[in-house]
Parts: C-alpha cells; sequence; structure tokens
C-alpha cells in the first residue's frame, strides 16, 4: 500500500501559467526583468506553491500599485516588489545588492550601476 | 440465516457510515449533501453519520467529474474502505461530466471508469431529499446478508 | 519553495473539516507552524478554456458553475460584463429583483462559511442552528429562482420570473424568522467563552499583509481594509444606501463577525428592496455585440472581475475569471498561518477565511 502521495506538479503549475492573465503577468515580470519569459515560468514554477501562482496576478497589480521606497535606486530595483510581493529573491540578498548598487552609483553612471544591479538579481533569481 | 447474519443485519441496517470525495465538481452537490445535515432533513435519525474518513465508511458518495490529481488517488480512497462497501454517484458530473465534458476540459468522466458505481442520483445538483433516498434504497441491498452472498 | 525543516504535516486533500478537496503541507517546528504551503489541482476543471469560443448562452450557465455555492452573483457578474459590452438597459424593477436574489445567496453563502467555522472549532450545536437557518434562506431563493443552487435567473437586459406580491409578503415573514434566529445564533458566537478561546487573536493578517496580498471582502475587511466593497460602486446598491461593514482586528473572531453582520444588513437590503420595487417590465431586449471589457462585481467572497472578449455573433473569443478565493486562500496561507501557534489551529484559521477551491482553481 502506498503511504506517500507526493505527485509530480509542474504540468499543473504549467497549466495555471497558461491561462490569459498569468501569461500576460508573467511576460511582464520577464521585461521588467529583463530575462526571457521560459527561464521565469521555470523558476516560478520551482518556487512558488500553485496558490501563489494562481495569485500572481493580482500581487503584481498591487506591487505596481503600492510598492514605494521613496529612493530611484529601490524603485529600479524593484526592492520591495521583488521581496514582499512577489517573493522572487530573499530580502538578505536583495540588502546586498541594494547597498552595492547605491555605492557604486557614487563611482558610475546611474544607469549602469542599476543595470549591473539588475544583472545580479537576475542571477540570484536563477540561482 | 446464521443468528450472527441476523445480528450483522439489524445492526447495519441502522448504522452507516457516510464518507464524500468531491473529485471537481462545481461545489453545488457538495453543499447539497451538507444540507442533508441540516435539522430539517435530519440525516442522522436514519442511522447515517456524515464524516469524512474513508477508513471507516460504508458508503462513498462520489460528486464531481475527475480532474488529474484524482485519476489514481480516487481507487486509492476506494481501497481504504473496508467491506461492505458501496460507492453512489452524486449528480450529473460522475455520471457523464455535465458541462465539464467539453472540448478543452482538463476532466476525464465518467467515475465507472476507476472505481464500481453502485447507485446514481442524477441532477444538477439533486436536492438533498433524493440523496438521502438513495443512499437509504442502496445501502440495505448490498448490505443486508452480505455475508451469505459472498461465494 | 525551498524547505527550512524536515518535518512536514500534510492535511487533506481529505479532510473532515474541509468540504472540498485541497492538501495543506505545515512545515513545522514542534506544535508551531513555521510556514505553508498549499497543493491545488483537485479541482481544476479547466473551465475558462471550456468558455473560450462558445457562444454566450452556453457561457451564461458554465458561468454560473464555476462555483456552486456563490452561483448567483459568478452570473450576474457575467451577465452585467455582457450587458456593458453591449449596452443593453435593464429595467429598473430588474436591477432590484438582482439585488434580492444576490443577497439571498450572499445569506446563503456567508451562514454556511459560518457553519464550517463552527463545524471546525466543535461547536455543533450552532453549527447546526445556522445550517437549518440557511434552508429558509435556500427557500426563498427557490421561491424567487425556481432553483436551490444554480438558479439562471438573470439574462442580458433583465430577470427570468417576477416577484408576486403574495411571493413578496412570505419572503419578508421568513426574513423576519431569519432575523430573529440569526441575532440568536450571534449572541451565542459572541458570548461564548469557549468559541472566543479558539477564536479571539488567532489567524491575525495584518492589514499591510492583505493589501500586499490584495485580500477582498470579508477577509480583507476583517483586517481593516477600506473601499473593498464593491458594491459601494454598483449603481442599484448605491440607491439602496449601502454602507460598508470594518472590523479592525483581523483575527478569526473578526472574520465570522463581519460575515454575521453583514448577513443583517444583507436582509435590510432585501427588505429595502422589496419595499420599493419600482412597478414596469423585468425585461428588456438588446444583443450582444462584439467588444472587450473587464467588469467586477462583490461576490459573497469578495472582488470578482471578469474579462471577457466577444465577437460580433455574441461568442466569447477569450475569458480571464479572477475569482475572490485565489487572493483570500492564497493571503491566508502563507499570512494567517504562517506562526500559528499550534497545528489545531491551521484547520480553523484555514476555514474562518472562507475558501472556495471550486472558485480558486476553476
Amino acid at each position: 500500500m502506498k503511504f506517500l502521495y507526493e505527485k509530480d506538479l509542474r504540468q499543473m503549475k504549467y497549466t495555471i501559467l497558461t491561462s490569459t492573465k498569468h501569461d500576460e503577468t508573467v511576460r511582464a515580470i520577464a521585461e521588467r526583468l529583463g530575462m526571457s519569459d521560459a527561464k521565469l515560468r521555470m523558476m516560478l514554477i520551482r518556487r512558488f506553491d500553485m496558490s501563489l501562482l494562481e495569485n500572481l496576478e493580482s500581487r503584481w497589480q498591487m506591487g505596481q500599485r503600492h510598492a514605494n521606497d521613496g529612493d530611484p535606486v529601490a524603485e529600479e530595483l524593484g526592492y520591495e516588489l521583488f521581496t514582499r510581493f512577489i517573493p522572487l529573491v530573499d530580502t538578505e540578498t536583495m540588502q546586498t545588492i541594494y547597498t552595492d548598487t547605491q555605492a557604486m552609483t557614487q563611482e558610475i553612471p546611474f544607469e549602469e550601476a542599476i543595470a549591473r544591479g539588475r544583472a545580479r538579481i537576475r542571477e540570484a533569481i536563477l540561482s | 440465516m446464521s443468528i450472527l447474519q441476523k445480528i450483522k443485519n439489524t445492526v447495519r441496517s441502522r448504522s452507516i457510515h457516510v464518507s464524500y470525495v468531491d473529485v471537481g465538481s462545481c461545489n453545488g452537490c457538495d453543499i447539497e449533501v451538507l444540507a442533508c445535515l441540516a435539522p430539517r432533513y435530519d440525516i442522522e435519525q436514519y442511522g447515517i453519520y456524515v464524516h469524512n474518513n474513508p477508513r471507516e465508511a460504508d458508503v462513498l458518495l462520489v460528486i464531481g467529474s475527475v480532474t488529474p490529481q484524482w485519476v489514481d488517488k480516487l481507487r486509492e480512497i476506494w481501497d481504504k474502505i473496508p467491506e461492505p462497501k458501496v460507492a453512489v454517484a452524486i449528480g450529473n458530473c460522475p455520471i457523464s461530466g455535465c458541462v465539464y465534458a467539453r472540448r478543452g476540459t482538463l476532466t476525464s468522466p465518467p467515475v465507472e471508469k476507476y472505481i464500481p458505481i453502485a447507485a446514481q442520483v442524477p441532477g444538477c445538483p439533486p436536492r438533498p431529499t433524493e440523496i438521502l433516498n438513495a443512499i437509504l434504497s442502496v445501502a440495505p441491498l448490498i448490505f443486508k446478508d452480505y455475508e451469505e452472498k459472498q461465494p | 519553495m525551498k524547505k527550512t525543516v524536515d518535518v512536514s504535516i500534510p492535511l487533506g486533500p481529505m479532510h473532515p473539516c474541509w468540504k472540498e478537496p485541497v492538501r495543506l503541507k505545515c512545515e513545522t517546528a514542534g506544535e508551531r507552524v513555521l510556514r505553508a504551503e498549499v497543493e491545488l489541482g483537485y479541482m481544476k476543471k479547466g473551465i475558462e478554456r471550456i468558455m473560450q469560443g462558445r457562444p454566450w448562452q452556453e457561457v451564461m450557465f458554465l458561468a454560473e458553475r464555476v462555483c456552486g455555492i456563490c452561483s448567483v452573483i459568478h452570473n450576474m457578474v457575467f451577465i452585467e460584463t455582457m450587458e456593458k459590452i453591449s449596452d443593453i438597459a435593464v429595467p429598473p424593477r430588474a436591477a432590484y429583483l438582482r439585488v434580492v436574489a444576490n443577497e439571498l445567496d450572499r445569506i446563503a453563502s456567508h451562514i454556511l462559511a459560518n457553519f464550517s467555522y463552527c463545524y471546525t472549532i466543535e461547536h455543533e450545536t450552532l453549527a447546526m442552528y445556522l445550517l437549518n437557518t440557511r434552508e429558509t434562506v435556500l427557500d426563498n431563493l427557490e421561491r424567487l429562482t425556481g432553483s436551490r443552487i444554480n438558479t439562471a435567473y438573470m439574462i442580458p437586459g433583465g430577470v427570468r420570473f417576477d416577484l408576486l406580491p403574495e411571493d413578496a409578503a412570505a419572503m419578508l415573514a421568513d426574513l423576519r424568522e431569519v432575523e430573529e434566529e440569526m441575532k440568536r445564533h450571534v449572541r451565542i458566537f459572541e458570548t461564548g467563552p469557549l468559541i472566543a478561546l479558539r477564536s479571539k487573536g488567532i489567524g491575525f493578517m495584518s492589514r499591510e499583509d492583505a493589501i500586499r496580498a490584495h485580500t477582498v471582502g470579508p477577509t480583507a475587511r476583517a483586517s481593516g481594509v477600506e473601499d473593498c466593497d464593491l458594491r459601494l460602486h454598483h449603481p442599484t446598491y448605491r440607491e439602496l444606501g449601502f454602507t460598508q461593514i470594518t472590523r479592525t482586528e483581523g483575527d478569526n473572531f473578526a472574520r465570522v463577525m463581519v460575515r454575521f453582520q453583514e448577513v443583517f444588513q444583507s436582509i435590510d437590503l432585501i427588505r429595502k428592496c422589496i419595499d420599493t420595487l419600482p412597478e414596469g417590465p423585468i425585461r428588456g431586449g438588446g444583443f450582444c455585440k462584439a467588444g472587450e471589457t473587464s467588469y467586477a462585481g462583490e461576490a459573497p467572497r469578495g472582488e470578482l472581475t471578469y474579462t471577457i472578449r466577444t465577437d460580433d455573433y455574441g461568442r466569447v473569443v477569450d475569458i480571464a475569471i479572477r475569482t475572490p478565493s485565489i487572493m483570500n486562500i492564497e493571503a491566508c496561507a502563507h499570512a494567517m498561518i504562517k506562526d500559528a501557534a499550534s497545528i489545531a489551529d491551521v484547520t480553523s484559521t484555514f476555514i474562518s477565511s472562507d475558501p472556495c477551491i471550486a472558485c480558486n482553481e476553476r
């Protein structure tokens, strides 16, 4: 007799992400992060549970409406958006990326520092 | 008929444990099964006790067309129910799939593919009285003289 | 998701407290729940995929079968979206009758949710009282629409059946009875010392968490989120003078009490509707046209959004449904259950957010 009921959920999670609204949301998040949506989808399936995936659209909307850090660097990086609203990166990693980028803006131009910061966020998500 | 069988018959006719499993419906039949608990219909006056534990159930009420997660699990639940047991399909969904048996669906009705069904209560959803009536009429057919009917 | 501890206690998919199958995996340290994960897929019927490419006459009935408990509001929001797309006006009498049907459904749904909560904390007496009261409400829904659960009462440009004067009188008499009974039940719930021990201060959700997960309905209103009731913006409800009920505690007790208070409010709304029911036809006319729009209505559990694109023949080309349970279950699993003091509180907290898995997965 079987005592464990763990089942492979990847197919069902993918079904959730392919509905109209979720697909749009995944594309929007991928554009914001500057990564391909197939890779993002893979990471979402690996990290999030099914109810969080279902709620992705509302969280993304609320994140865009309410996440503000009052700081251009944090805003560009999506500090609160990607830790609290859509928990793709854990808070400690985000904090180090944020402080490093903040320090970098003193030395190199703002856009370049942000670009480097975003690259590190992508790395953190894919790791 | 032995005395033991007689005692079993008497006891079984007044103590039916019901378990229900929703394998992907709209929830309408669920709440109609729940409504049977209400003092108006009072399912317990007939000796029927509803709780959701298949290991001590006699009657399994199956609700809904079968979703991907239930394809293998429904059979497991059925195997856990001790003999004698009976499954009753509530609503149109387990019988034919109702509105979900269309192009693009994720379900795979009917339930009969997975477990043997003894009685069907069609309706979308059926009334609580119909559900009650079905349980009361199918249970004696299966449970009376169960041991003697065994080959 | 990353595992933090090894002990994972699964609840469900078949659980005595849960009406529908869902699986909660709670990671625990001793009795304390560190975090919970929801495993769905037990009710995924793919109804949005079925709806695509079908005429509205068919989608109307499919929309009801997204969820059986709140079927009236699913019907209403779909029909109002179609009316918005094709500029169909509703006669005033029909608009009022829609409110009557919707509020009856809301009372039934709220009582069922509170029944489940009382059943989960093992207060079976109150649970059975509530379930019996619900039958009276369903009788009235049947009197108005001809069916208990899936009513299909509304159609573009009106409603199907009129409310006769003698039926209205009987309904008012029944509602008086329901109100008296509910007052007694609320008194039992409010003053019960054992209920308070199981409910007050348990499953707390802060206002920030509620906003972050976009919780809606009684779950959000119990946490003190203002302006989250879409009935405030609905034209018919505005005529009736609707005000939102908000509590600030944010625990299980508040969520159940918000639902109790809304039952009384709904009874008042129905009375006002029947007293001021305008004369006139109950069905207008019109054609469903091509267009695309997004429209939201207030379901018993919160904001329900339909995004529909239709073609010239009135066929639904694309549809996306956002049900309230999506947000509420997610917030419940990741904000309320997190740091629950014991496993015993997980079930009652989960039920207190009024989860509807059929809505959540569609």
